[in-house]
């Protein structure tokens, strides 16, 4: 058996292979993203406050060999604080190996229960979402197929999405009520309350997307943004009520009065701690990436490249566009990495040169720790921009497979395609993250609604906004298509 | 709980301790309430969780020794209550302090004034769940305490006056320092009321809330921002002006509704006041002696002790016995960051206070906090908390 057979039957069995592994791929890949969000949240919140964020959990690289260099206080290990990434760790150690207590007062099973629920529903929402267009390849002359971006591929993804969605409150009504105690109880109460009007103008923000897409299908919805205009320009009202529903679907800040920690000491998960804590903790985030890539996915164009493409010189810039040029977009998001790196590096050393002036007690081991960053950053992004450079100038065209069409367009070769797709999910996960950042920014911006406050805003304001802009949506779809 | 309402209705209350054990009122202080649904319907406070026995301690030393004490009271201004003190039994002696010291300390009551405000205000914004203000304040009153501890080596509890006097002159480069800090202070203070002065959620979350008339708040009992707040003019720097007050030119600032939003912005609009006043007290800042030569209650220079009999048995008095005010019965306020602080020192002429009451500003403000909660939202008690701000060292003394 040589290696031509193996690829061959790598092939041919291709479809196979990407189901089973997509959802192992995509699930790893939030958990991937995840502690990301956490150290971006931490982090954001300390460059927003002023302050300097988490900086205890270290540990120490012992780089006895090269003694010249990392030499001084602490030993001669580098001291590293990996900008606060190990407090993931510390974290997930510290609740894992936690006493799981059960209040004596609790309904032990139900209470067990709660905290699984959201975690469950975050991990199936993100099976409906588009990460990246179909790959479509050739088994054979005449045989086209196509492995949909999406985990389970159905036409009414957006409906299944908000099923599974939604599905998540009852993990927090159901750890308020089991847990037995008055400040769960109302945090629980608040959470189911807003849930149920949220999710009457979420839904009906949506309608005005789909009215004009006129599919449930996540696939469609972004691939009619990219043939016409991405969501936000078309439906800018629906977008702003869809993201406000979705700060208050996740239950952030300043939409949080199911947790409002000054009220109800802790809301819902006052009496939770230890893993099913960090379950309840997990579940809100997931939320929070979730509802960020189904913002980047309806509003933002999901894996669509740049809007209005069509219009641009050589455009429209879709898949094919990006399977004719790999070299170009390939080259050019590396170079955008590489400059991001960079940009990583220069801010770096400019946090170096700043304790290097302080009188900091530990000023020397961030000095060294911070120039150690540095030069791994900038070594990164020269790897990455010369990449860049060799991707744009000598990466050959593909040339599509001879005869080979697929829904009237060429098809190339399943590396290609399979490079197109991790080029995709990537500008997928950039939206996604852009958003991250909003409700990062929000949170720590904005001061908490009152309970009755977020009613009032929901029934008497959005209701009527999302109404009248699926209204006038309409009329507008009806009279001009 | 099962009640009947006046109408003779049967209504269904939940109730709930909101405190000790709650992240609003740490541990010091309890309002069970009666909920219906989230709406309070009735409610009861009560204090007492950080009782020291602060009057009863302090009659059982003598008068220098009550200082300490006072730092605990309202800890988040604790100069001001060390000069509110100092000020009383100076005041028994009929002394004067020399001017450089009276400056001195309006500037440390004014900076005293504005990190209280900042506390107050910052903490009432965490529990709105507005958690970046706090660093904003918190930063610059850091900037503060660093001139404290340039002061006097102490940064919470300062005890930094004495009778007669401050426990040492300024350092040097104090007025520089001031000058700087009040800078930043007016930065920290533009940022904040950009947060929050226009932003509809906070307004939404504060205006109309917990509303005290003129006519409440003063039959309450109730003095200082709070008061100003409802809006009445008092405030004890104008009106019964001391330590030269009536020579700086500031505004009183006065509220209109007297609801939580007034009594926040009215701190924040008296943290820029003070620090005009604080500008001015600068200037006044000259050279001179800082304490009383007053042989009563000042101690002689070391160089008269050493050479003057009558020095060294005066020093021996003041150190072993401690000052002794005259006999009879003498009430003194001063304007602190909370509102009137008042002490009554029964003095019988013995080295040792026969009693002080203290009148701690915000005891009055806190009886008023169940009338103001009822009818209210659970929500409403850890956002007016806050504005009225409670702080137990002075509350339960």
């Amino acid at each position: 058996m040589d290696i031509a057979s193996v690829l061959a039957f790598l092939s041919l069995h291709f479809d196979e292979i990407v189901t089973v592994l997509k959802p192992v791929l995509i699930i790893a890949l939030l958990f991937q993203v995840l502690p990301l969000l956490v150290l971006l949240e931490r982090r954001g919140a300390a460059f927003i406050q002023d302050r300097q964020g988490p900086q205890r959990a270290t540990f120490n690289l012992q780089l006895t060999s090269i003694k010249g260099v990392f030499t001084g206080e602490g030993g001669d290990g580098l001291r590293m604080r990996g900008f606060g990434m190990l407090f993931n760790i510390a974290d997930l150690v510290k609740l894992l190996f936690k006493q799981s207590f059960v209040p004596p007062f609790a309904h032990k099973w139900w209470y067990i229960l709660a905290p699984a629920i959201p975690v469950l529903a975050g991990l199936l929402t993100p099976a409906v979402l588009p990460w990246f267009a179909p790959i479509v390849h050739s088994v054979a002359p005449g045989d086209m197929r196509a492995v949909s971006g999406q985990i389970f591929d159905t036409d009414n993804g957006l409906l299944v999405l908000f099923a599974i969605g939604s599905l998540s409150v009852y993990g927090v009504v159901l750890g308020s009520w089991s847990s037995n105690s008055k400040y769960s109880l109302l945090g629980g109460m608040r959470a189911s309350a807003m849930m149920i009007s949220y999710e009457v103008s979420m839904g009906l923000s949506v309608l005005g997307m789909i009215l004009l897409v006129g599919d449930f299908s996540l696939t469609r919805i972004v691939d009619w943004q990219a043939a016409n205009a991405w969501g936000v320009f078309v439906q800018p009202v629906g977008f702003l009520l869809f993201l406000t529903s979705m700060f208050a679907e996740c239950n952030r800040n300043p939409f949080d009065v199911a947790e409002g920690e000054s009220e109800l000491v802790a809301g819902f998960h006052t009496e939770y701690a230890s893993a099913k804590f960090m379950l309840f903790m997990t579940g809100e985030y997931l939320h929070v990436l979730i509802a960020s890539a189904l913002v980047a996915t309806l509003y933002l164009g999901g894996f669509d490249l740049v809007p209005f493409s069509y219009k641009l010189p050589g455009g429209p810039y879709d898949t094919a566009f990006i399977q004719a040029h790999l070299g170009l977009v390939g080259g050019l998001m590396l170079i955008v990495g590489g400059a991001g790196l960079l940009f990583a590096s220069h801010l770096v050393t400019g946090r170096k040169r700043h304790y290097a002036k302080l009188q900091a007690s530990d000023k020397q081991s961030r000095v060294k720790e911070y120039g150690f960053f540095a030069a791994v950053f900038s070594f990164l992004a020269v790897i990455l921009l010369l990449g860049g450079a060799a991707c744009l100038l000598l990466f050959p065209a593909p040339t599509p497979i001879s005869g080979a069409v697929y829904e009237a367009k060429p098809v190339y070769s399943l590396w290609v395609s399979i490079i197109t797709a991790v080029i995709q999910l990537h500008v997928v996960l950039g939206k996604t993250l852009l958003f991250c950042w909003l409700f990062i920014w929000v949170r720590w911006t904005l001061p908490r609604f009152r309970y009755d406050q977020i009613m009032a805003l929901g029934w008497k304001v959005m209701l009527n906004v999302a109404l009248a802009n699926l209204l006038i949506t309409a009329l507008v779809a009806k009279l001009f298509t | 709980m099962k009640v009947i309402s006046p109408q003779g209705e049967h209504i269904e209350l939940m109730t709930v301790n909101v405190g000790p054990s709650h992240p609003a009122t740490h541990g010091t202080l309890r309002i069970l309430a009666a909920l219906d649904g989230e709406n309070i319907a009735a409610c009861v406070t009560e204090i007492g969780y950080l009782h020291r026995g602060f009057e009863k301690m302090i009659e059982q030393g003598t008068y220098q020794q009550v200082l300490p004490y006072t730092d605990r009271l309202n800890y988040c201004s604790a100069m001001m209550n060390n000069i509110g003190f100092c000020k009383a039994v100076e005041g028994m002696f009929s002394v004067t302090v020399p001017e450089r010291c009276i400056v001195v300390r309006v500037i440390l009551s004014e900076l005293s004034r504005i990190i209280d405000h900042m506390v107050c205000v910052c903490t009432n914004l965490v529990d709105l769940g507005a958690l970046t203000n706090f660093w904003y304040f918190f930063n610059t009153r850091e900037e503060v305490y660093k001139i404290w501890e340039k002061l006097c080596g102490a940064r919470l509890t300062n005890t930094v006056t004495r009778i007669g006097g401050m426990y040492r002159d300024v350092y040097p480069d104090f007025a520089n320092d001031v000058t700087e800090v009040l800078k930043k202070i007016e930065s920290s203070v533009t940022e904040v009321r950009g947060l929050i002065e226009h932003n509809k959620i906070f307004i939404d979350r504060t205006k109309d809330i917990c509303v005290v008339s003129a006519a409440d708040a003063i039959s309450w009992g109730w003095t200082g921002p709070c008061l100003r707040a409802s809006g009445v003019d008092r405030d004890l720097r104008k009106d019964e002006p001391y330590y030269g007050y009536q020579d700086y030119q500031f505004d009183t600032v006065i509220g209109t509704s007297g609801d939580t939003f007034d009594r926040i912005m009215v701190r924040i609009y008296e943290m820029i006041e003070s620090v005009s006043i604080t500008r001015q007290a600068l200037a006044k800042l000259k050279p001179g002696p800082i304490n009383s030569t007053d042989a009563r209650l000042s101690l002689p220079s070391r160089d008269q002790v050493y050479h003057d009999m009558e020095a060294l048995i005066n020093s021996f008095k003041l150190i072993y016995e401690g000052v002794r005010p005259p006999p009879g019965e003498s009430y003194d306020a001063t304007e602190a960051a909370n509102g009137e602080l008042g002490y009554l020192i029964v003095s019988d002429g013995g080295t040792n206070p026969y009693r002080i009451k203290v009148r701690p500003p915000c005891f009055t403000q806190f009886a008023a906090y169940a009338d103001m909660l009822e009818g209210g939202m659970l929500a409403d008690v850890a956002a007016s908390l806050g504005s009225i701000n409670i702080i137990a060292g002075e509350l339960d003394r």
